[in-house]
């Protein structure tokens, strides 16, 4: 089953310490245990922007889609068993700590 | 640079309307210039798990991020030469009229850039 991870900050997680981010072991387990696909950093969200048409005029503004404290900083898609394994996978990934990571299955179209 | 589309829905958009969904073709479009990387649609906010560890202790909970009105329906990962041609490509994405895309460039952790 494919997994969407959001990865978000979190105003309430513990303080980011550098040493102990170990992203890059946890991608080359993952990569090695054939669950990681895809995934990235973000640049920061006040970098970001917001794209509509209303009326059909095109609006864009600076800035994420919603006021939220907890910002996206990057996102992955993992290709698990099940659920339990995505959270196990999920639980190791350095942001589960520093941020919180929110799964959420694939909902592919058809054909 | 490679750019992701965050799609999301917006509860002031205008109202869907299957007739003008052309996202097969907007993709499709995308793929024959060769800038379309991937993407998919995803189950709604109720079918998330959000993960935490909290003092070495594992929180799971059901639900989003983030409490939020709107929420993100799916994404695309287009390859873009700047920002202005991302949002030019996500504004004709039907749901930047149904919905609104969050525009958001990758920044490749250096250690993993292949």
């Amino acid at each position: 089953m494919k997994y969407f991870m959001f990865i978000a900050e979190d105003p309430n997680a513990d303080p980011y310490v550098p040493e102990e981010d170990d992203i890059v072991g946890w991608v080359h387990e993952m990569v090695e245990r054939d669950i990681d696909r895809e995934g990235d950093r973000l640049q920061p969200a006040d970098r970001a922007r917001t794209v509509r048409i209303r009326n059909d005029e095109l609006i864009v503004t600076e800035g994420p889609f919603t006021e939220s404290r907890e910002v996206i900083a990057g996102y992955g898609v993992i290709e698990c068993a099940d659920l339990d394994e995505a959270i196990e996978v999920t639980s190791r990934h350095p942001m589960a700590r520093f941020g919180r990571i929110e799964l959420r299955p694939f909902w592919p179209f058809e054909g | 640079m490679e750019y992701i589309l965050f799609v999301a829905t917006d509860p002031e958009a205008e109202p869907y309307d299957e007739t003008k969904d052309n996202v097969g073709e907007w993709v499709a479009d995308l793929q024959s210039r060769g800038i379309y990387r991937h993407g998919d649609r995803l189950r709604p906010p109720e079918d998330a798990t959000l993960v935490r560890t909290r003092g070495g202790e594992l929180l799971v909970t059901d639900g989003p991020f983030t409490e939020s009105k709107e929420w993100i329906a799916g994404y695309d990962v287009i390859e873009c030469v700047d920002m202005d041609e991302a949002v030019e490509i996500a504004s004709r994405h039907p749901m930047a009229r149904f919905g609104r895309i969050e525009v958001r460039a990758a920044w490749p952790i250096e250690e993993l850039a292949s």
